[in-house]
């Protein structure tokens, strides 16, 4: 195969092959997750949907890496080179870490749709950043390249995962804390089990015999009142906010005043959807504290490998540059974010601000590593910038 | 005020229960009046710079000022976009650039506010280091794992029993955890606490990751002073095949010696660049079009009393001679232009245009040999092919394979000392244009009585020279960094029992092995059950729960002390 078919096939895998089979098994995993509470045959349905989500996530990641081998062959180099490429292996990275702990290590299979859905979000927006395959800038050829910039991508993926247990934990708390204040107002009485409204619904007269059909309709009237916790207005106002922290780079860097705003209302537009959608699925999520530690657990390994690739990037400085550091406007947003990612870890050692507080600086720290990223290669000229080359 | 209470409770009210004896040494009163005031502020500050909560609030404060440095164009990296940001000609105007400029916004790193943050976090992480080195030191050397009489709710708990003496048990737990490097202690039981081995590991590797993670920062700062007294940075631009410079203070256009460096400690080498080899993507078609894909230069090095040898600097591949290090910075085309007046040279040498963004490149020629002065504005084209009908078009490919240089001739007063103007520059405010050519290399051209010639095309480069020998040491600070940081996040601190109880009725002995991770309970539970397991073997079992056939399942069901199904044998 000629170098250009290989091109026009990496693009083919990438989009729309690798995107849709990630969104159809988010969805797949999503829906399965929505079965867990139900009857028999509804849980044999789950089972079902599960095994194919699997087969399908299997498929989007082997889509994903033939895609970036056809890139690399295609260009002759490691697909390691420009944004787009950076960004579409940080969703590669996530996606086959988060899906690995979660099925391997957590053993939460049904998560899984939450991880291929960030994929998803992360794949879209490479698609922002597209650049058709090339050679290489001659100051990045050297074997620091992908140590540094590996290291850093892999971080980055594995920060977007914690990205997704942070909001996700803060869905689930806001909504049984919402549950337990309702509770609380009706019983004027302790807090103790607060979260469980079955006890509530259950001083009605019991029916007779069918105890599994009672159990059944508490736990729904549970998962409405989780459900009716989290004010939909304020979330998609929030997230719609939020991202626009982040997503104003496009506003202001697009060639044209339609493109740029194009380009920020659909990644708004997308965050606020999918924020939307985490919310409808927050009464099947696993506990506060298991998501809390799934998002301490990656932020921690993520944080560890960012250092180090600091550090390789600050060697690589001083080889290639002849100095090791020079606040350039990538370097300091690589150390704004490794202190951001330092203030979360600080702050779960912190009495009185563990728990919330510790999630929203999680959440923080990832505006603050998606905004430097941008901005250092959108908005502020430096030497790191080669973004559209 | 803890302090403040607790003295109020041991002085003005009831002595404390004799059961319940006073922990802390009582505090000698201070001293009282202005004095005290000071000690008390003193004692308060150095208090809350303890706090952890204070340094997360001077990460904050870290990060805000990281964040306007992102935002804020900043002197040492893009002087030039400060500069416009100064005269309003880019950025939020020159009212808000006024105020930047103030709080210092264009220099944070070296900013007064930056300076203080710096030293008040390195301040607090004293205060908090302190106590917890001195703490950590009396952890390794005198912490004893604490007994406890019967296993927690909370632990992970195993037992079996053995027809083995409750001696021979805990002398063989003694090994085995011995072998696996756990701290240790006997304990015969008394009537309070049962016969048992108490053991602990991972204390000493977590917090002791934590402050070497934490003390590398002192290495980190001592390293980067250090760095700035004794480095040395140097620039000097070099034309193909003209004479270099050699390593002396006075052949750097940009000299910047720390403190600590001597003038003595430069080589006095002699550099020259032979050839410069600059390349891109040229097919407009090719993928990554106009791409540079290569820098590198030939060049020559004269040590001081030695023969002349040749070398290469590549982009990722600096030259190094002794302890200084060559690094390319910048390069671009060095025309060579001859001005003649009345049939006498007045100019003759390389001038190196400045890139711009248009894609050609843009100087100046100035000649006050000549009288009146002569000036030439110069605009350098690396690539104008001609059109069909023999005109030259400047694109702005940067490869040189058609050169145009293009200028404007001016006579007049070029007020060269008078004014600011850079090589580049002409003040063109007292000079006269007599009109303008282009010329192709080897042309020459005659405007007015000024006759300008081409001769040739070379390239020129800058090159930094630099010595840093603080490296290596900041280096071992990166690595300590890291050394420390790995345990700090991933060791983890974890107890465990082995709790014996023997029925000399039946001749055996039931032994609990429980224990409990204060981190990453998953890794414990699989080391729990290993070690329960090569106890087991070792003492020869009878019986166990967990029973042998599930050993690694520990993923669902953990074995809580209390629920003991298979006890006596």
């Amino acid at each position: 195969m000629t170098q250009d078919q290989l091109a026009e096939l990496s693009r083919f895998l990438y989009s729309p092959t690798t995107l849709l089979l990630y969104l159809t098994a988010a969805f797949v995993y999503l829906y399965a997750l929505t079965t867990t509470v139900g009857r028999q045959e509804e849980r044999e349905r789950g089972r079902r949907a599960r095994r194919i989500g699997g087969v399908l996530a299997v498929l989007g990641v082997t889509a994903h890496v033939a895609h970036e081998l056809a890139r690399g062959f295609a260009q002759d180099r490691l697909p390691l080179g420009n944004m787009f490429e950076v960004t579409s292996l940080m969703a590669l990275v996530g996606v086959v870490s988060g899906l690995y702990v979660l099925q391997f290590v957590r053993r939460r299979p049904e998560l899984n749709g939450f991880v291929l859905l960030g994929g998803s979000l992360v794949l879209g927006m490479a698609m922002l950043m597209y650049a058709e395959p090339g050679p290489l800038m001659p100051i990045l050829d050297t074997w620091w390249r992908p140590f540094h910039v590996s290291l850093l991508v892999a971080a980055m993926g594995i920060f977007a995962a914690a990205f997704v247990f942070n909001g996700l934990y803060l869905l689930r708390d806001t909504a049984e804390r919402a549950v337990a204040a309702s509770h609380e107002g009706r019983s004027r009485g302790s807090t103790v089990g607060a979260a469980h409204l079955g006890d509530l619904e259950r001083t009605g007269p019991s029916t007779d015999g069918d105890d599994d059909e009672v159990e059944r309709a508490h736990a729904a009237a549970y998962r409405e009142a989780l459900r009716a916790g989290i004010p939909r207005v304020k979330l998609a106002v929030g997230v719609f906010l939020g991202t626009s922290l982040v997503s104003w780079v496009w506003l202001v860097t697009d060639d044209t005043v339609a493109g740029g705003v194009g380009r920020f209302l659909a990644v708004n537009l997308t965050m606020v959807a999918a924020a939307l959608l985490a919310a409808w699925f927050t009464p099947f999520l696993p506990s506060t504290a298991t998501l809390d530690g799934l998002a301490h657990r990656t932020i921690t390994f993520a944080f560890v490998l960012w250092t180090v690739g600091v550090i390789a990037g600050a060697m690589w400085a001083e080889v290639s540059w002849g100095r090791f550091w020079g606040w350039d406007p990538k370097e300091t947003g690589s150390f704004l974010t490794w202190v951001a990612y330092a203030g979360y870890l600080h702050a779960r050692a912190t009495h009185g601000v563990r728990g919330r507080n510790a999630a929203w600086i999680g959440i923080g720290a990832f505006i603050v590593l998606m905004g430097t990223y941008l901005i250092a290669n959108y908005v502020v000229v430096g030497l790191h910038s080669y973004a559209e080359l | 005020m803890p302090t403040r209470g607790y003295r109020a409770l041991v002085t003005a009210s009831s002595p404390p229960p004799a059961a319940n004896p006073p922990v802390r040494r009582r505090r000698r009163p201070g001293p009282t009046g202005g004095v005290g005031f000071v000690v008390d502020s003193v004692l308060m500050a150095w208090r809350w710079l303890r706090r952890m909560r204070t340094a997360l609030y001077m990460l904050a404060a870290l990060g805000f000022l990281t964040l306007v440095a992102t935002f804020v164009p900043q002197e040492p990296n893009v002087s030039s976009t400060v500069a416009e940001w100064r005269s309003g000609e880019a950025g939020p105007g020159v009212p808000v650039a006024r105020v930047l400029d103030a709080v210092g916004a264009f220099d944070v790193y070296g900013s007064g506010l930056f300076v203080a943050l710096l030293l008040l976090m390195y301040l607090s992480l004293t205060a908090c280091l302190i106590p917890r080195i001195r703490a950590w030191f009396r952890l390794v050397r005198l912490s004893r794992p604490p007994v406890i009489r019967r296993p927690s709710e909370a632990n992970l708990t195993a037992t079996f029993a053995t027809a083995a003496s409750p001696e021979v048990v805990h002398a063989t737990a003694d090994d085995v955890l011995t072998r696996r490097r756990w701290r240790r202690r006997r304990h015969t039981g008394d009537g309070r606490t049962p016969a048992q081995l108490a053991a602990e590991k991972g204390l000493v590797s977590r917090e002791g990751g934590s402050l070497l993670f934490h003390v590398s920062f002192y290495v980190l700062l001592a390293a980067i002073i250090v760095g700035q007294l004794t480095t040395f940075e140097g620039q000097r631009g070099v034309v193909e095949g003209e004479p270099g410079f050699s390593d002396s203070a006075v052949s750097y256009w940009l000299y910047q010696p720390g403190r600590w460096f001597d003038e003595s400690d430069h080589d006095r080498w002699q550099f020259e660049l032979d050839e410069f080899h600059v390349d891109w993507v040229r097919d407009p078609l090719a993928p990554g079009a106009g791409q540079p894909t290569e820098f590198r230069s030939e060049v020559t090095i004269t040590p001081p009393d030695g023969e002349p040898y040749a070398a290469e600097i590549d982009s990722n591949a600096p030259l190094r001679i002794g302890g200084k290090r060559i690094t390319q910075l910048d390069w671009g085309y060095a025309p060579r232009v001859v001005v003649e007046v009345d049939g006498e040279v007045v100019h003759d040498g390389f001038i190196q245009p400045t890139v711009t963004d248009g894609g050609f490149f843009r100087g100046a020629v100035k000649a006050p040999a000549a009288d009146p002065d002569v000036g030439l504005e110069v605009f350098f084209y690396p690539y104008a092919p001609y059109d069909e009908s023999g005109r030259p078009v400047p694109t702005g490919a940067p490869w040189d394979e058609a050169p145009m240089l293009l200028f404007r001739q001016h006579r007049g007063d070029l007020q060269l000392g008078a004014t600011q103007q850079t090589v580049n520059e002409l003040d063109t405010t007292e000079l006269e244009s007599e009109g303008g050519a282009y010329l192709r290399p080897g042309q020459s051209v005659t405007v007015g009585d000024v006759e300008v010639s081409f001769p040739e095309l070379r390239r020129w480069v800058g090159y930094q020279v630099s010595s840093r020998p603080a490296i290596p040491a900041l280096l071992a600070g990166a690595g300590l960094l890291v050394g420390g940081l790995i345990p700090a996040l991933y060791a983890s601190r974890r107890r465990l029992w082995v709790l014996t109880e023997r029925d000399e009725g039946l001749g055996s002995t039931l032994v609990t092995v429980t224990g409990r991770a204060f981190q990453r309970p998953e890794a414990f539970a699989e080391e729990h059950a290993a070690v329960t397991a090569e106890l087991a073997d070792a003492v020869e079992a009878t019986a166990t729960d967990p029973p042998p056939d599930r050993p690694g399942d520990h993923s669902g069901a953990h074995h809580r002390a209390g629920d003991r199904e298979v006890l006596r044998p």
